[in-house]
């Protein structure tokens, strides 16, 4: 434990809680041991933590048996004789007695467990982040009233609503809607011990919380009469995450002082543990009201600007109203707002609802989310079901070495069923210990996730805790995997063929049924591993294509700070003034070479920019009369310290001032899309909110929106000439550009301490935001296929070692016959391969479809790539030897009389 | 819980121990009381399977405070004893001091 508060053992906890009812009661109870384990960790934190968990468990049981016996009962726990009996018992015998058999073999129970360890293991944590993402119901109150109000226009089909068209629609929705709940998300600066520090802070309307239903956890939350007036209201409820981590959960907050933006905010209350916002997937730290939004953000135009989209809405209907109620009004809205804004209003825009319970994020999110989950979900069922194949695989192999000892079982009188029930008994042991270990592994491997410091556009917050559906999950596939491939193994063994067996010495050489079905079984293994390690080869194949492509940007290290400069602040002039003094100090800066600042860097994911332009003698597009074009704002530095290139005619010089001639820059692909004759430098193109502009250079196009897009056109406008509000300062340097970046934000500190940065950081993590999905689906999808390669390999180094050891008499009499050690080394190695080679094969076939289904997602690579279609086979041929040489090898050493007397 | 009408051994101590606790008689502190006045240690479970049924039959009620930072922003559940707990806590101890009547010399310890 370093620093901080210890926390007590969040698994633990988590346990607990779904062990016990839900209530205040067992809230009370967590506290107690809470207030207790705080006391005890000064004394010892390991200790301390031991303690919390003997307690839970006993605790959780304690109760779970309460519950299934009288409630008024206080000695439900008391052995009462005579009662119960029958059944219970016989479970309770079958149970022991496994326990006893898998504690006396713990290599067998070792590889067992820890095979459905890995696959239990994978499937909670994916499952976990599924029902993080997709499962888990937002607490609303009766989510069956609620309903999504979306912006729809051609090439949206779900948008957000402007905030004057969110308060027309809150005035025209009487008898339809009780009430309309809006939100959006922004980033707000608070101030921080040291320095100052961005929070996720969801802007809401005054009737959100009423509209939801969600009630405080402490003092109030925000309502009608703190969103008036614009400005007016300097209030902010907390989140219950962001209440635990910077106040401790400190209730004498309410009435306390939180400053965002530069300004005093009374907090009024705290939401409650289960509410995380909204938006899914985007947890606010705070929220605020609506109306603080634009002096939050100074010089947004979000409260009045009709053409500016922000606003998440739900609406809640009232008793008499449904859904076709709720569309009729949206349609009629939509047919006033087309008459009275037709500047905002076009023919094709209109409103449209969904209910909230038919949505995860956004149905057009939903379109691509559900697809992913499922396929991910697919994936480690796949890995799951390897490792279930290695279960009854083992299981079979002990079933045929125990085949003489059930058969006099059953000769002496044994009930079938109950040795089949003991068998089963035991895989179900052994697939919930491993389902226990699985958990813990998930646990484990979730917190490194969730943890890592990923280079994320947005600050995503996914609660992916073990709750109860996730616990229930995995306890429930567990048990299941446990019956269902320990049922054939069971049934197997106990084949009534008992005087068959019991003098059949031939059942020692064990190639009976069983054996050709765990031969199946490793077969299906490979090929299910194979087709998992070629979609990761793919994968990783496409996201080195993307790594390889050349950007046209960003080539240089170099620091990267985003200063937003608002007007009140910084009116007319003064905001280039700012800028070109701190250019000056940056330049000054050990290590820079060169300095830059533009309105918004290439390949961000969060926003691109355009503008519109009028080129003489290039129709544009049916239906406009102007050309929208990537524009982006640059000055004189920028292109050197970003890495773009100028091949023709000059960049921006100090002599282009605000009083001379507007000037811009455009890109190669502008040139020859609008340009054709290549003849651009000097001629002037008109910009419809700026007019006349001179193109006076030519830039190497780079790439703008995304790695793999064509050449786009794009437009660099002179931030010179305009009043820059957002800037991106970008400084190449020779040093370590994490340390230039800071170095960068304190001279803008010392020059204004209260100027306002949205974030420091470098271009390299930057750039690595727009690999992030590629990187990351690269790594889990190799990470599941290694896995299933383990776990393929367990399976087939236990078959071949088993098979070994059934024939170590025949190896014996071949080795004292004079058989060459290698010969029988081979001879028993080749048994393994013959299943490779026939999994491997069957595997390719299939990966040929899979490769051509996932196509879409690769970049660069072909479906049938031959690096990975060669690659994968070799990388099993030699893992498969290896899993077959080892224990048929260590079969040849043993001495021949040793062997011959065996048996 | 009283066979016969009469407090059976944990119930009165809990219900004393919250007597003598006044205001702060919570899950934590009630333990802790019972360990330190007289030495005896209960498990959780059981002290709060009791609470629950004492409650059921009217015998104590309780109420939730405020989420506390020490408790990781949980509440305490406060009990307090009813006049109906005093009235059985009082029935038990006559009980027993009629029955302890008259053995108070024979069984001085020796």
């Amino acid at each position: 434990m370093t620093g901080g508060d210890p926390k007590a053992p969040a698994l633990a906890r988590r346990l607990l809680e779904a062990a016990l009812p839900r209530g205040s009661r067992t809230e009370a109870m967590l506290g107690d041991l809470e207030e207790e384990f705080a006391a005890r960790v000064r004394t010892g934190g390991r200790r301390a933590r031991a303690w919390y968990w003997r307690e839970a468990f006993l605790l959780a049981s304690r109760y779970t048996f309460t519950r299934w016996s009288d409630p008024r009962d206080g000695r439900a726990l008391d052995p009462r004789p005579g009662g119960g009996g029958g059944m219970l018992e016989t479970v309770w015998a079958d149970v022991r007695y496994s326990a006893r058999r898998l504690v006396r073999s713990p290599l067998f129970t070792g590889v067992a467990v820890l095979s459905l360890a890995l696959g239990i293991g994978a499937n909670t944590a994916i499952f976990s982040l599924v029902n993080a993402i997709v499962l888990r119901d937002a607490p609303y109150a009766e989510p069956d009233a609620l309903v999504d109000v979306y912006f729809q226009t051609p090439g949206f089909t779900h948008g957000v609503l402007s905030h004057p068209d969110f308060r027309d629609l809150i005035d025209a929705s009487a008898g339809v809607f009780s009430g309309l709940a809006g939100s959006q998300l922004t980033l707000v600066q608070a101030d921080a011990e040291a320095g100052v520090r961005l929070l996720t802070a969801e802007a809401v309307s005054g009737d959100y919380f009423g509209v939801l239903g969600i009630r405080p956890l402490v003092g109030r939350l925000l309502g009608p009469q703190d969103d008036v007036a614009p400005g007016a209201h300097p209030v902010v409820a907390l989140s219950h995450g962001f209440w635990e981590r910077r106040f401790g959960s400190d209730p004498g907050i309410v009435g306390g002082e939180l400053r965002l933006g530069g300004r005093p905010y009374t907090i009024v209350g705290v939401t409650p543990r289960d509410y995380h916002g909204m938006i899914r997937g985007l947890e606010p730290e705070v929220y605020v009201p609506l109306m603080m939004y634009e002096a939050l953000l100074p010089g947004s135009n979000t409260l009045t600007e009709r053409r500016n989209h922000s606003l998440f809405a739900k609406g809640r209907l009232m008793p008499s109203a449904g859904i076709v109620q709720a569309q009729g009004l949206l349609d009629r809205a939509t047919n006033d707002f087309r008459a009275r804004y037709p500047e905002a209003w076009t023919e094709s825009d209109a409103l449209v609802a969904v209910p909230t319970t038919d949505v995860i994020m956004n149905p057009m999110v939903d379109r691509v989310l559900l697809p992913a989950a499922g396929m991910i979900m697919v994936v480690v069922g796949l890995v799951l079901l390897i490792a279930c194949a290695n279960l009854a695989s083992f299981l079979l192999a002990r079933a045929a070495d125990r085949r003489r000892e059930i058969a006099v079982r059953i000769a002496l009188g044994a009930a079938r069923g109950r040795i089949v029930g003991q068998l089963l008994t035991e895989a179900v042991m052994l697939a919930l210990v491993g389902g226990a270990a699985g958990i813990g592994l998930a646990a484990w491997s979730l917190r490194l996730l969730l943890t890592a410091d990923l280079p994320l556009p947005l600050p995503i917050t996914i609660d992916a805790s073990l709750d109860g559906t996730v616990l229930s999950f995995s306890l429930g596939v567990s048990v299941a995997a446990g019956l269902l491939f320990g049922l054939a193994p069971s049934v197997q063994a106990t084949r009534p063929d008992v005087s068959g067996t019991l003098r059949d010495e031939a059942a020692a050489s064990g190639r009976g049924r069983g054996a050709r079905l765990r031969d199946a079984l490793v077969v299906g293994q490979v090929a299910v591993s194979v087709v998992l390690l070629v979609a990761a080869g793919l994968f990783l194949r496409s996201l080195d294509a993307s790594r390889r492509v050349e950007l046209g940007f960003g080539g240089p290290p170099a620091g990267i700070v985003e200063l937003v400069l608002p007007a009140e602040r910084y009116p007319g002039p003064e905001a280039m003034a700012f800028l070109d003094r701190l250019e000056e100090r940056i330049a000054g800066l050990p290590g820079v070479r060169s300095v830059g600042a533009t309105s918004n860097l290439h390949l961000n994911p969060t926003s691109t920019t355009t503008s519109e332009f009028v080129i003489e003698g290039v129709a544009p597009p049916a239906g406009q009369d102007f050309h929208s074009v990537d524009f982006a704002r640059i000055d004189g530095g920028y292109p050197a310290s970003a890495g773009l290139r100028i091949v023709e005619g000059r960049g921006f010089t100090a002599a282009d001032g605000p009083d001379s001639e507007p000037v811009v820059i455009v890109n190669e692909a502008f040139v020859s899309r609008f340009f054709p004759d290549g003849d651009v430098l000097g001629r002037s193109i008109r910009q419809t909110d700026e007019g006349e502009v001179t193109s006076v250079g030519v830039m190497a196009t780079a790439r703008i929106r995304q790695i793999g897009e064509d050449p786009r056109p794009f437009v660099y406008g002179n931030l010179r000439q305009s009043r820059p509000t957002f800037v991106a300062l970008v400084a190449s340097t020779t040093v370590d550009a994490e340390r230039t970046a800071l170095a960068m934000f304190d001279e803008a500190r010392s020059l204004d301490p209260e100027v306002m940065a949205y974030s420091t950081g470098t271009m390299e993590r930057h750039l690595a935001v727009m690999l992030l999905p590629r990187r990351l689906g690269a790594v889990v999808v190799s990470a599941f296929a290694g896995l299933a390669l383990i776990l393929a390999t367990i399976g087939l180094y236990g078959i071949v070692s088993h098979a070994v050891s059934r024939r170590v008499r025949e190896v014996g009499i071949r080795l004292s016959l004079g058989a060459d050690a290698g010969d029988v080394t081979w001879m028993l190695t080749r048994s393994g391969i013959r299943l490779v080679v026939v999994g491997g094969a069957l595997g390719l076939t299939v990966s040929a479809v899979v490769a051509r289904l996932i196509g879409r997602l690769l970049f660069g690579v072909p479906p049938l790539d031959l690096v990975t279609f060669l690659g994968v086979p070799a990388l099993f041929a030699v893992v498969a030897t290896v899993a077959s040489w080892v224990p048929a090898s260590r079969a040849t050493r043993v001495d021949p009389v040793a062997a011959l007397r065996s048996e | 819980m009283g066979r016969d009408g009469y407090l059976g051994d944990l119930e009165q101590m809990l219900l004393l121990a919250a007597l003598r606790l006044g205001d702060d008689a919570y899950g934590t502190r009630i333990m802790e009381e019972l360990r330190s006045a007289v030495g005896r240690r209960v498990s959780r479970g059981s002290v709060y399977v009791t609470l629950d049924r004492m409650e059921e039959k009217g015998w104590i009620e309780s109420s939730m405070s405020g989420p506390r930072p020490e408790r990781g922003g949980r509440p305490r559940r406060v009990v307090r004893v009813t006049a109906e707990g005093v009235a059985e806590l009082r029935k038990s101890r006559e009980a027993l001091l009629t029955l302890w009547d008259g053995l108070e010399d024979s069984l001085e310890t020796p």
